[in-house]
């Protein structure tokens, strides 16, 4: 009698327990869902079913179905514009991917090690960071300038008159300069990060490894990469995520029409321009055909991170 | 370890505290221009009982906050119990702030409206108050300063403030230096170019940076000249002339002209660089707006200066681009409608016209008596009115702003194929020609142009 | 060892080439603030001939700086801490609770990252208007935390999900309770990813000018991004000014910054991810 009933008690208990720990789970979630819900999440998603709609303004009223989507694609105007700001897009991205994460990893691999002044370069390296785009847009607008920036004062100093261009205002150069402003930028990011990846491998093994004679070189390709591979993901993602939504850096140094001629115009300036702003002088913003620029955008980057969460899963279950 | 956690918070709340304890006995900047009018103006015209009101005014011009707050001042002497605060934002975040602001109901009392197809759309969609019970505004302005801020049927929804002209500011002393006369033909200008740029001197600041000064205060100021004002205008919106006319391909071809006479890296130079050019003495020359009048005068110091109207082709009459620009309409959802009723009655006030006019020299009110403008550039700006065989707006704002989405403007057109002809990837002809194929896909009135 | 020295020259060689680029812009910045408009131009980047002060009391005259500073911190710092609590939280259950409802949850809360935030700005406004916190700092504050949600719980959860699991079971054995493992094994685990996290979001916030824009008009209640984006456009043509309110803006943070970067980069790297 006895046993039964405190056998029947804990798988009562067993039951409870799994809910309770349910609960507990759903506390830890809730405020964080409460606020995301809320003050994001809502007011977002609630936004992209305005890609079904048409009219002047922020919140049209007049249902299209896809309409929006099949003009983005299918009207020249659109299309040009739509796959222009996808490929300057992609080539923003590609520049930081390339160039401010092997930067990054090549700092932290030159930090890693004690000398005299690490601490200052391991500061200096991430100050950029704490600035402004208002603020770094103007300095490398003023440095870049044509008639009195430092840049082409100095190539024409150093007799390369030929070299002296109007950085920001070729269609082709425009692009990959504000790049790499945004790069200079941001560099200190990956920087810190790989630092502390870094700063995790252990010395001994470092120690091991040079006493049989491995150069810098091997050590830093065949033990350290490696034991870095979990930061580079991370680095990777963060980077693809963050300047697919890039708008700050090209908005103040080449505006909202990505001057000169489009050719620095990203999917968000695109949005801004078409949803938000309204193309100059005009300004009445369409916001259907601007919420389906951002869906566009948001499934390119949502299969981009489930691909990467599939593959790094995958990594973790062959490990 | 989490110790450093905490000194780095704690940190920053003390250096916060500190901050705001230095800031608490800081009074507000802004009200002490105002609060000295208010107090020496002891009998109010109003009853004295009468509830204190703040208005607030939106607008786009940020450079302009000690005039308004003048202007501001003047309102308020007349009308003791309403305070109107001048609350600008930035040119490019304007459009979208106002939007978000009158969509959900947290809009300023009164804002500037823009011309034409955007005041409109806002007024369509409710935001903004009519003004056809406004006493006194159908006798203090002409039918076309009304027109760009009133419906097809003439009933007001903005009280036209502000127009602005067009010019070439020019530096007399390198004028002087290289034996060059005031220019009367726009052959004796490109001829006097050639010269300075001989003289190793740059003869027009002007870049393509920003696209829309090349566009608005070059390309449109050329326009009226070689297509004749306001008919030749309504010649292109009636449909009797197609958008790559002899007269257009002209205007193209004067943009091509100057291409030698702008500054080396033009393409990067943006509005305010070429603004510097000149006022810096390396330029001789910019085509600019009268907006630019007090900015100039602030700057370029260390030479003579004056400002001439861009003359016409040999043998053509010169017209002048005079822009009516701005006007302020009332929130409609505003609860103190009628105070700012009271605001809007004071703009057709010749007090206002005196107070804009030369607080802002360059910014010409548009009452229709115009007061006696006391800056020496403004008045010769509006001498070019009267010297000229017509004045007009600029050409793409009426009307060819509408496109449907998915077309594209006039003025997006004009100012890609402007920035074209300057790149060398279009001919004047191919530039006027991808001009009228953009209008006639969606401009009735052009569609047989095709 | 000559291999070695050789490697440390590169290394000094390559730190102060880039030492000199990051430099070189804040120099331009801070040193012709202190200069009249017209050697602005005519030497951009040599020492003030005719030192002035006028363009930094112009904008302190004019700009409420030691308000817009006090609001900005108080802002952030709030955000920060929301950020940090509540998303610690929510990634250690989003890491450690296997259920499907968390791996949707865990895609649900990064999605955020992929939307631009602006889209969603009339719903914002008139939720802050409901809750009447309009024209108010305290405005931003639920919509600052919000945006860094996605962030925080990417980066922590992915960094739990690295911490080893005998951790987790050695504390469990002990009859230690979720939330105990959370606040005194986890967390505290956690520094160099909760520094990340913070770091990321204290610049996203602090520079942010969008939603003070629209949410707030009060002068009182401007913060820095919006304080001098706003002055900055006034002074787009004189450049002294422009400059000090520049400078104005980057130098506070910076000289935090610099006061704490040891401590920042310490706490990021001490007891970082064992590889």
């Amino acid at each position: 009698m006895s046993q039964m009933i405190s056998s029947g008690k804990k798988s009562a208990g067993l039951l409870s327990n799994e809910n309770r720990r349910k609960i507990t789970w759903v506390l830890f979630l809730l405020p964080a869902l409460a606020i995301y819900l809320t003050f994001m999440a809502g007011p977002l998603f609630d936004s992209l079913r305005l890609s079904l709609y048409t009219g002047e303004g922020y919140n049209p009223t007049k249902f299209v179905g896809f309409q929006n989507y099949i003009n983005l694609f299918t009207n020249p105007l659109w299309r040009e514009k739509f796959l222009g700001a996808v490929r300057h897009t992609f080539i923003f991205f590609g520049i930081h991917m390339l160039v401010q994460n092997s930067l990054g990893l090549l700092f932290a691999n030159l930090l890693s090690s004690d000398f005299k002044g690490r601490n200052f370069f391991r500061t200096l390296i991430f100050t950029p960071a704490t600035l402004s785009v208002l603020v770094v847009g103007f300095l490398w607008t003023l440095i870049l300038n044509p008639n009195w920036g430092a840049v082409n004062k100095l190539l024409i100093a150093a007799g390369l008159r030929q070299w002296a261009l109007p950085w920001l205002g070729r269609e082709n150069l425009a692009l990959p300069v504000i790049s790499l402003t945004s790069v200079w930028q941001w560099v200190g990011m990956p920087t810190v990060m790989f630092l502390a990846g870094m700063t995790g491998i252990s010395d001994e093994l470092l120690e091991a490894a040079r006493i049989d004679g491995a150069t810098e070189w091997n050590i830093f390709w065949k033990i350290k990469l490696p034991l870095l591979k979990p930061i580079i993901g991370i680095v990777a993602i963060l980077t693809f995520v963050d300047n697919f939504n890039a708008f700050d850096v090209i908005y103040a140094m080449a505006g909202a029409r990505g001057e000169p001629s489009y050719s620095t115009d990203l999917l968000a300036t695109l949005f801004y321009r078409t949803g938000i702003a309204g193309e100059h002088p005009v300004g009445i913003p369409n916001m259907g055909m601007g919420a389906s620029i951002a869906t566009v955008t948001f499934l390119i980057l949502m299969s981009g991170v489930l691909l990467w969460l599939y593959l790094s899963r995958r990594q973790s279950t062959e490990a | 370890m989490k110790n450093k956690l905490f000194v780095m918070l704690s940190v920053l709340i003390l250096a916060s505290l500190v901050l705001s304890a230095c800031g608490t006995p800081a009074p507000t900047q802004a009200p002490a221009t105002e609060a000295p009018a208010a107090t020496e103006v002891p009998a109010a015209t109003e009853a004295p009982a009468a509830e204190e009101i703040t208005l607030t005014l939106g607008s786009w011009r940020v450079d302009d906050v000690a005039a308004w707050e003048a202007i501001n001042a003047a309102f308020h002497e007349a009308h003791p119990n309403i305070t109107v605060k001048f609350d600008p934002t930035n040119p490019p975040d304007y459009n979208a702030t106002l939007r978000t602001q009158l969509e959900t109901g947290t809009g300023p009392d009164l804002f500037f409206v823009r011309s034409f197809a955007t005041g409109r759309e806002l007024f369509d969609a409710g935001y903004i108050a009519s003004l056809k019970d406004l006493p006194g505004i159908n006798d203090n302005f002409t039918e076309a300063s009304r027109s760009p801020w009133a419906t097809d049927e003439g009933e007001p929804y903005a009280v036209p403030i502000i127009a602005v002209s067009h010019g070439i500011y020019y530096n007399k002393d390198i004028f002087a230096a290289n034996g060059i006369e005031v220019p009367t033909t726009w052959e004796e200008l490109m001829a006097a170019s050639q010269t300075l740029l001989d003289a190793g001197v740059i003869p027009f600041a002007n870049g393509t940076k920003d696209a829309w000064d090349i566009n608005e205060v070059v390309m449109m100021q050329l326009i009226p000249s070689n297509i004749g004002g306001y008919e030749g205008r309504m010649a292109y919106l009636n449909g009797e002339r197609c958008f790559n006319s002899e007269e257009m391909v002209a205007s193209f071809q004067q943009i091509a002209d100057m291409k030698p006479f702008l500054p080396a890296g033009f393409e990067a130079t943006s509005y305010y660089d070429a603004e510097q050019l000149f006022a810096q003495g390396q330029a001789a020359m910019m085509m600019d707006g009268s907006w630019s009048i007090g900015a100039f005068e602030k700057d370029a110091t260390d030479f003579e200066w004056g400002v001439f109207y861009p003359p016409a082709l040999e043998g053509k009459d010169t017209y002048v681009t005079f822009h009516i620009d701005a006007a302020i309409g009332a929130n409609a959802a505003s609860p103190n409608l009628e105070a700012a009723m009271l605001f809007l009655e004071f703009l057709e006030s010749p007090e206002f016209a005196e107070l804009l006019g030369n607080n802002l020299p360059g910014f010409f009110p548009l009452t229709k008596e115009v007061p006696t403008l006391s800056d020496p550039i403004a008045a010769d700006f509006m001498a070019f009115n009267n010297a000229a065989a017509g004045v007009d707006i600029r050409f793409v704002w009426e009307k060819l702003l509408a496109a449907p989405s998915g077309s594209v403007d006039a003025y997006t057109s004009l100012n890609n194929n402007v920035i074209a002809v300057l790149k060398g990837e279009k001919t004047p002809q191919e530039a006027a020609d991808a001009f009228n194929a953009d209008l006639a896909a969606w401009y009735e009135p052009a569609a047989a142009c095709k | 060892m000559r291999g070695l020295k050789l490697n440390q020259a590169l290394s000094y060689i390559l730190l102060t080439i880039w030492s000199v680029i990051v430099i070189f812009p804040l120099w331009t910045l801070i040193i012709n603030s202190f200069k009249p408009q017209k050697e602005i131009f005519k030497d951009p980047f040599g020492f003030p001939k005719n030192f002035t002060f006028d363009g930094y009391i112009e904008a302190w005259k004019t700009g409420r700086f030691d308000l817009y500073f006090t609001n900005s911190l108080i802002v952030t710092i709030l955000s920060l801490t929301l950020i940090l609590l509540v998303g610690s939280m929510a990634a250690y259950a989003l890491a450690k609770w296997k259920s499907p409802a968390a791996n949707f949850l865990y895609v649900f809360f990064i999605a955020g990252l992929m939307i631009p935030i602006r889209l969603g700005t009339i719903d914002l406004v008139r939720l802050i208007k409901a809750l009447n916190l309009q024209d108010t700092i305290w405005s931003l504050v639920p919509v600052y935390v919000a945006m860094g949600m996605p962030i925080a719980t990417f980066v922590l959860t992915a960094f739990i999900k690295e911490l080893p699991g005998e951790m987790f079971d050695a504390a469990k054995v002990d009859g230690a309770s979720e939330w105990q493992i959370y606040s005194r094994v986890v967390l505290p685990l956690m520094r160099p990813a909760l520094a990340t996290v913070a770091i990321f979001n204290m610049i996203k916030i602090w520079n942010d000018f969008w939603f003070p824009l629209v949410f707030i008009r009060a002068e009182e209640a401007r913060t820095v991004a919006l304080g001098v984006s706003l002055l900055f456009g006034q002074y787009r043509t004189d450049w002294t000014r422009a400059l000090a309110v520049l400078s104005l803006a980057a130098v506070p943070l910076l000289i935090l910054y610099v006061l704490l970067a040891r401590e920042f980069i310490k706490g990021l790297t001490a007891g970082a991810v064992k590889g």
